[in-house]
């Protein structure tokens, strides 16, 4: 018997062959929120952009990972896709699934290239109080565990018949009861997880008054024209009549 | 150095207490707190470290100094500069996403100047040998590496006393040694120790260490008589053979080409290092892991091409529990309910006195207890596997848990149980030694503790107080 092994929904592993990987994380922010704006734009210029970015993301060596997180998310596209058309009308279909598309590269570049460590740095830099910065380092970096979580209880109620029944009008309401099982423990174990890292983390000095990060940022040459062709290709978009 | 007097803690929401302790440590002087499950050591620890009452509620009486200060008038960050903690679990401990940052993380914490960081971050590498692991993730480390590094990232602090939380339960028996010469190392150095730990025999060599008696009552009471009743249900003959069973995660073959036979009334340990593909093995006989190779139960009636219905228990019990009561927990998704098995669990694993009360909010051992219930009561044709059952559990429940296993196989199911704990396994009737390089050794219980060549070829010391 041969079964497919299941990846991770969100893939945190570092591109370390991405020419991005060694760029500053502030430029990185810096584009990902320039693309944010981006998504607003309408469907034209959205369709500009996006062509422009996937030939940055061939060059940052990241397409095959925007490809695949692409297909993890399939589902949701095709969904919004036909409700939108079959609801409204086909190029909200198009506008909806392209912003979403959007937003799916952005994150992917940002993830594939900066660790959480790196991310929470440069929020500091950039005036962020340290504790906000480490809640999110720690949100980034408990992704993969908390899916792995939700995974474990998935496993350990389907042992004992939890969504063992066939869905029918009868069992609908027992399928909604048995979320249940899945939820309340899920709640549980991301409190307890979140407790157990607020406990090692004070004791080891978290609240200190004196912390001192040990590494540094540079922002160089490469990161300015990162930032300034990043800005440009925005601002044309926006201001192009 | 470090000081406490009669501290006891309760908790506000269950009114459950714990205490009261009392000890005196001078530089370079360690002690050994045990007591059985549930009677509060996790939380006296975390008084001595001054989590509580810093980052609890509750009402702590009693008083802890270090040096000449009571930490209830000392800041969190200013303990931590004086008392290094070791939880229980070293993977929920982690901070940071690599090895170096995690190691850097305390000592950013001190606001050292960035070359005595460099300094302390080159010693502690060097000294756990942690140079090949500095840029991994520490999610990807071994139970023992995890272990070692959790130390390090406290030592890179350099704390004058050591509070550490059940150090040793999650560790096989070579990463425990491994880990308490690192600790005669800091003891060697002037560091004080405190161990919480019921693993005890792995201390008993422990240079100095002084026992601390208890003082405190256990809120459990088990196995203060094994149960003797028999299991209502008797299995037919069979077996399960695996053959040729590979399971691969990316590239990394975790399990390749094992073949072997179980046969129905078995009760089987599965012993090796952390890491060593236990829990896979157990996960791709229970059917939740893809695997290639074929496993199937012969000689029941059924056809040959049956997968075995075998339950599993996993690690964590709150993976499961989500009831309103003990009782609806056991009975859940169950059919038509089998009473006369219900009565016998609730008997034999101590819950009787819990039918009514919210699973949530049982002890670690008793929600453990809970767990194997719940498998036990949904219909396993074939027996059950078990996921590391003896993790944090006290010799009692040990003898408790071993006992009801024994019932079980004897009525004709087969019990398989991973672990890394070598006092248990000694119990099992067959024991199949594993690594990463495969079936080591797999025979009677007896002839395996005698082969001392499979021992060093799995990895693992076995301890002078199990071996025949």
């Amino acid at each position: 018997m041969k079964w497919k092994n299941r990846k991770p929904f969100i893939s945190t592993d570092l591109e370390e062959a991405s020419p991005l990987r060694n760029f500053d994380p502030r430029a990185k922010l810096f584009l990902s929120l320039c693309a944010s704006v981006v998504v607003m734009l309408p469907l034209q210029r959205l369709v500009i952009f996006l062509g422009i970015y996937i030939i940055f993301m061939i060059w940052a060596r990241l397409f095959s990972r925007f490809l695949k997180q692409l297909d993890k998310i399939k589902w949701v596209l095709i969904f919004l896709f036909l409700v939108d058309w079959l609801v409204v009308s086909l190029q909200l279909a198009v506008e909806v699934t392209l912003r979403l598309t959007v937003v799916t590269s952005v994150f992917t570049v940002l993830i594939a290239t900066t660790t959480p460590g790196e991310l929470a740095l440069a929020l500091e830099r950039l005036g962020l109080p340290y504790r906000f910065a480490f809640s999110i380092r720690l949100a980034f970096q408990s992704l993969s565990m908390l899916e792995q979580e939700w995974q474990a209880i998935l496993e350990a109620q389907k042992s004992r018949g939890v969504f063992s029944d066939i869905m029918n009008i009868r069992t609908i309401f027992t399928k909604v009861g048995d979320l249940v099982s899945l939820t309340v423990p899920a709640i549980v174990l991301a409190t307890r997880q979140a407790w157990v890292i607020t406990e090692s983390a004070t004791a080891r000095g978290f609240d200190s008054p004196m912390r001192k990060p040990y590494r540094q940022l540079s922002f160089t040459t490469r990161d300015w024209v990162l930032g300034i062709i990043s800005a440009g290709l925005v601002l044309t978009l926006i201001f192009w009549r | 150095m470090l000081h406490s007097e009669n501290v006891s803690f309760s908790y506000p929401q269950t009114n459950r207490s714990c205490g009261l302790l009392s000890l005196s440590l001078h530089q370079g002087e360690s002690a050994l707190v045990h007591g059985p499950s549930g009677c509060g050591k996790s939380t006296l620890a975390r008084c001595l470290a001054g989590l509580i009452p810093h980052l609890y509620h509750g009402q702590m009486n009693g008083d802890v100094w270090i040096g000449e200060r009571n930490t209830k008038e000392m800041q969190s960050w200013e303990i931590a500069r004086e008392v290094g903690f070791v939880f229980q679990n070293p993977a929920a401990q982690m901070v940071a996403s690599t090895v170096e940052d995690e190691l850097l993380f305390g000592l950013e914490n001190l606001g050292l100047p960035k070359e005595e960081i460099k300094t302390r971050l080159d010693f502690v590498v060097d000294q756990f040998q942690l140079n090949s692991f500095l840029k991994r993730s520490p999610y990807t480390l071994s139970g023992g590496e995890q272990q070692k590094l959790s130390l390090a990232a406290i030592i890179a602090m350099q704390p004058s006393v050591l509070i550490m939380d059940e150090p040793l339960s999650m560790l096989d028996s070579s990463s425990a040694y491994e880990f308490i010469n690192l600790l005669i190392e800091q003891q060697e150095e002037g560091k004080s120790l405190v161990f919480f730990e019921h693993r005890l025999p792995y201390l008993q060599d422990f240079p100095g260490l002084k026992r601390i008696p208890p003082g405190i009552a256990s809120n459990e009471q088990p196995g203060s008589q094994i149960p003797t009743l028999p299991y209502p249900e008797k299995a037919e003959a069979y077996s399960i053979r695996v053959q040729g069973l590979t399971v691969s995660f990316g590239k990394k073959k975790i399990l390749e080409d094992l073949n072997l036979e179980f046969k129905g009334g078995e009760l089987v340990a599965l012993v090796g290092k952390n890491g060593s593909g236990k829990t896979t093995l157990l996960r791709s006989l229970a059917g939740l892991q893809p695997y290639e190779g074929s496993i199937r139960v012969l000689g029941d009636g059924q056809n040959e091409s049956d997968l075995p219905r075998l339950n599993m228990v996993f690690q964590n019990p709150d993976t499961q529990l989500f009831n309103p009561t003990v009782r609806e927990e056991i009975l859940y998704k169950i059919q038509q309910p089998n009473h006369e098995l219900y009565e016998w669990l609730i008997q034999a694993l101590k819950l009787e006195n819990y039918q009514e009360t919210q699973p949530l909010l049982l002890s670690e051992g008793e929600k453990r207890r809970l767990a194997l219930a719940i498998t036990i009561m949904h219909p396993h044709q074939h027996g059950i596997l078990l996921d590391e059952p003896s993790l944090g559990q006290d010799q009692r429940h040990k003898d408790l848990l071993i006992e009801i296993l024994k019932t079980i196989s004897q009525a004709g199911y087969l019990v398989f149980f991973a672990t890394h704990d070598i006092e248990l396994a000694a119990h099992a009737d067959r024991m199949i030694l594993i690594s990463e390089q495969g079936i080591i050794a797999d025979g009677p219980t007896r002839n395996i503790l005698q082969n001392q060549n499979a021992w060093q070829q799995a990895g693992l010391i076995l301890p002078h107080w199990i071996a025949p």
